[in-house]
């Protein structure tokens, strides 16, 4: 930095200069540190580069202001202590900015998005910017709620173990009356699914109000209920346009004995904080549809990496949260995905860069957030599912439900027996991705619509070339 | 203990050709074992060729099986004697792992006990405590030391005999989920089968374990003190020389055990002496060589 | 009717070996097993009668099995089931729980709607069973 004599004078500055590189600092452990990738415009230095978002993610402007000296102005100067460049890509840089503790308000995502990301990403000088992780300290982390229900406490709701749970979404997407959506609801719950779910634009239209969704749904939950003797769930979804319509809504869904809403992410981090505060009151299991994710998070030079979103996701407090598929039809490299679900699901993330895991993330005993697993599957790709994914996980089939040739009934059967045999097999000691379509197979033959689900869709696979990858590859260990 | 599944082998021929025990022996990787327990217990000649018969007996019977000679599965119970401090414990251990490897049990786990961790103080309470012992021991092997103290006929509110009653049991019918070891005092444990003989007549095995010679007690307190990083001074080599004998006549010589207290009380002086010598600089040499004082100045030689 | 409840529900009665594999996987992990058995099988009735404490630190499932067949000899036309228990941190719950025996007859559940203002129903889950006193349900 320059001395202080020169650093005040009047004028416009390098942000290098001004106090915003520093390769000497080391973060404190309460520190918040965030990692971006920066493409510098040509001919801008990266290091200048990294200081400068260092600087407009935290109290620079772009010319020197003689206010500055009314504050501890070196506390609060996010710093730049590292710039690397990205392996294998030309032009763009990892750079490693750490932020003081007294910058945040506790327990605000608002304001953390707000002070990281909001002021940053139109900045001239840069071709693209991209958050990539960051490590919260646990000081800042015990400041935020934490998933309402989280993992171990929803399995213990529902007295359900040992196994992945079963959703699907509604289909038709949009058009249903109220009435016939309970049908599909209750068809697909008895059948042997655990949940249903809205989808995420279901909120109140001219064809389908929400309090008749609601009066029908519950209807089927609980006949299905009845019917099977589980505990059985439908995400009613109480997206709306203000918080005021959102709480009538939660309110409505607990009256009826729902043991789960959701929400989508389109309604902002406020309202999703607002959303968990009310669920943890409730005793509501909160599912986080994560609406409109890809318009920023899909490409690997611009935007915000969806792990970092579920962190925040996992502080703001949702329980479940869509993550990715690999085999599915939307975006989903497997190491990547494996990263996002590692963020979800640990005591204590550790840094893998093969995995896109910048830091060591100690989560402080926040709750476990279940990730969602929805879009394109089919039960023929349960034993890859399962290897990919784990088993604190909820698989969505819709389609894979729905458009069963024998049945909403049938379709639901054929994933739940194939998602048990293959738990069965797996606890056997059975290796599952070799032996997988065996596995299934061997079910198949006394199962008919679990036959008729293989014989629909086996050809059906999305190999597509990903979007978003790890840019670090593992290197071959000598055995 | 993953690496030590049973896999079928080639060795394994149709019933009219022969059996290639060589082939099934180092399949089942039970030489490792019978090597690993010649190196690491010195002496015991006699013990360790008795537990190679057995291993050979074993596998003899897994081949036989193989050709469907089966004569029902063999007694396995077994009953170590010797004074303490004669390697029983680690020996019922090894015999643990041979069983695993022959497939005789199926997780070759020890659990040892005594007595007490069979009876109870009152009524009702040794059933479920025996029994919980055994769930424990299920698929492995017990080791009862001292078992003689079950038996304690003098005193008729004793309940030792309700342990023994369920023992027994489970080792005559669950004989494919159990081994049971018990050990002790030579002559004690045989008044203790005198006077048992339902639990004489189910040990097939019976293995004496000899008190240790002179130079083999001196062969183990250099290992020992190899393993901690130790040496004897030529002084300290010809003070132990003379210790042995000489604890040997005294009460209470467990064997091995001694061996070790001796020399933790030697480690003890050559510390001490160091330590009165603070004032000038210690060299790492000093640090690891124990003196013949350091011995000399124990009991035995007074 | 059968009811779902349990990890395998869906398959086929577990045979006894099926069910030994089961117990070694859960073993394998460090888990404690827990044998619970009732004769309502009401979704939100969590806690079973628990036949005997949970067994922890078996190496080898036999011990399990033999409590298993003890529990069905005495309560042949209950339901039974096989609990594991995780106690690592971040876990602290059951990560297995299937059933292991079903009375031969399953009569199911009654929903019961009680209808309150407007269009709202309340729902009550009642087993058919439970309408007999206990040792009547299953005769």
């Amino acid at each position: 930095m320059a001395t202080s004599l020169d650093r005040y004078k009047s004028g416009v500055m390098p942000y290098a200069q001004m106090g915003y590189w520093d390769s000497d600092y080391t973060p404190k452990d309460t520190d918040v540190v965030a990692v971006f990738r920066i493409s510098p415009q040509d001919g801008v230095d990266p290091i200048e580069a990294a200081a400068a978002v260092a600087g407009e993610s935290s109290t620079a402007t772009w010319t020197v202001v003689w206010t500055d000296r009314l504050t501890a102005c070196d506390l609060y100067r996010a710093k730049a202590y590292r710039v690397e460049p990205v392996p294998g890509s030309p032009g763009q840089y990892f750079s490693y900015i750490a932020y003081d503790l007294a910058l945040f308000e506790e327990g605000s995502i608002a304001n953390l998005t707000a002070s990281i990301i909001g002021n940053v990403f139109g900045f001239k000088p840069l071709k693209a910017l991209r958050l990539e992780d960051m490590r919260i300290p646990v000081a800042y982390l015990k400041t935020f709620q934490g998933p309402a229900t989280g993992i171990v406490v929803e399995r213990e709701r529902l007295d359900k173990f040992g196994r992945p749970l079963l959703g699907a979404t509604t289909k038709p997407k949009l058009g249903l009356s109220s009435k016939n959506y309970g049908r599909v609801v209750y068809e697909a719950l008895k059948g042997g699914l655990d949940f249903v779910k809205d989808d995420e634009n279901i909120n109140s239209q001219p064809f389908m109000h929400w309090r008749d969704r609601f009066l029908y749904c519950m209807e089927a939950v609980n006949k299905a209920s009845a019917a099977t003797g589980e505990i059985k769930g439908h995400y009613l979804n109480v997206t709306a346009a203000t918080m005021e319509d959102m709480y009538e809504r939660a309110d409505f869904a607990k009256q009826l004995g729902s043991c789960i809403v959701m929400i989508d992410l389109v309604i902002g981090y406020t309202a999703i904080q607002s959303m968990a505060k009310w669920a943890r009151r409730n005793d509501m299991i909160l599912h986080l549809h994560r609406a409109g994710h890809s318009t920023y998070t899909r490409q690997k030079t611009h935007g915000v990496s969806f792990r970092v979103i579920a962190k925040w996701m996992r502080m703001a407090g949702v329980d479940h949260i869509h993550a990715g598929t690999v085999v599915g039809k939307l975006e989903g490299d497997p190491n990547v995905i494996r990263g996002i679900y590692a963020n979800c699901r640990d005591d204590f993330t550790k840094k893998d860069l093969t995995q896109g895991l910048f830091f060591d993330q100690d989560w402080a005993g926040l709750r476990k957030l279940m990730p969602v697993a929805s879009g394109g599957i089919h039960a023929g790709q349960m034993h890859q599912l399962i290897t990919y994914l784990g088993e604190d996980v909820v698989l969505q089939f819709g389609g894979g439900t729905i458009g069963h040739p024998q049945g909403i009934q049938a379709g639901a059967t054929a994933n739940r027996v194939a998602l048990e045999a293959m738990i069965k097999a797996r606890n056997e000691g059975r290796d599952l991705w070799n032996e997988g379509p065996d596995i299934l197979a061997a079910a198949a033959r006394w199962c008919s619509p679990l036959r008729a689900a293989l014989e629909t869709w086996k050809d059906v696979t999305f190999n597509y070339q990903s979007t978003d990858t790890a840019d670090f590859v593992p290197t071959a260990s000598v055995a | 203990m993953s690496e030590l599944d049973f896999k079928p082998t080639s060795a394994v021929a149709e019933p009219c050709s022969g059996i290639d025990l060589r082939a099934l022996s180092s399949d089942s990787q039970v030489d490792a074992v019978l090597d690993e327990l010649d190196r690491e217990l010195i002496g015991l000649r006699p013990v360790k060729q008795r537990v190679r018969d057995i291993a050979a007996l074993l596998l003899v019977e897994r081949a036989r099986k193989q050709l469907g000679l089966a004569a029902g599965p063999p007694s396995l119970h077994m009953s170590f004697t010797g004074n303490p401090g004669t390697g029983k414990t680690t020996v019922a251990m090894r015999m643990a792992q041979i069983l695993k490897r022959l497939d005789y049990v199926r997780k070759g786990h020890v659990v040892a006990v005594t007595r007490d961790d069979l009876v109870g103080q009152y009524i009702g309470h040794t059933a479920p405590k025996t029994k919980e012992i055994l769930k424990k021991a299920m698929g492995g092997v017990l080791f009862i030391d001292e078992a003689y103290y079950l038996y304690r006929p003098e005193n008729e509110r004793d309940y030792g005999q309700e342990a023994i009653e369920i023992l027994l049991q489970v080792m005559e019918n669950q004989r494919d989920d159990l081994v049971v070891i018990l050990a002790g005092y030579r002559d004690r444990m045989q008044t203790f089968f005198r006077s048992n003989p339902g639990l004489a007549s189910r040990i097939a095995h019976h293995l004496d374990f000899p008190d240790y010679a002179c130079e083999e007690l001196e062969a183990i307190a250099q290992r020992m003190l190899e393993a901690m990083q130790y040496r004897l001074s030529p002084a300290g080599l010809a003070a132990l020389h003379e210790y042995i004998p000489r604890r040997m006549q005294q009460p209470h010589f467990a064997n091995a055990r001694s061996i070790r207290n001796a020399l933790d009380r030697a480690r003890l002086r050559q510390a001490n002496r160091l330590f009165a010598q603070r004032g000038r600089k210690i060299s790492r040499e000093e640090l690891i060589t124990i003196e013949g004082e350091d011995l000399r100045a124990s009991r035995v030689f007074s | 009717m059968r009811i779902t409840q349990g990890t395998f529900s869906f398959l086929p009665d577990l045979t006894d070996a099926e069910i030994r594999a089961q117990l070694e996987y859960a073993l394998d992990q460090g888990w404690a097993i827990g044998i619970e058995y009732t004769d309502d099988p009401h979704p939100r009735n969590f806690y079973w009668e628990m036949w005997g404490n949970p067994l922890f630190d078996l190496r080898d499932a036999s011990a399990v099995m033999s409590e298993i067949d003890a529990c069905r000899k005495a309560h042949p036309e209950t339901y039974v089931r096989v609990s594991a228990f995780d106690s690592t941190r971040g876990f602290e719950t059951t990560r297995l729980s299937f059933i292991v025996n079903r009375p031969t007859h399953e009569p199911g559940f009654l929903l019961k709607r009680h209808e309150t203002d407007g269009r709202h129903i309340q729902y009550t889950i009642e087993s058919y069973a439970t309408q007999s006193p206990e040792g009547r349900r299953y005769t």
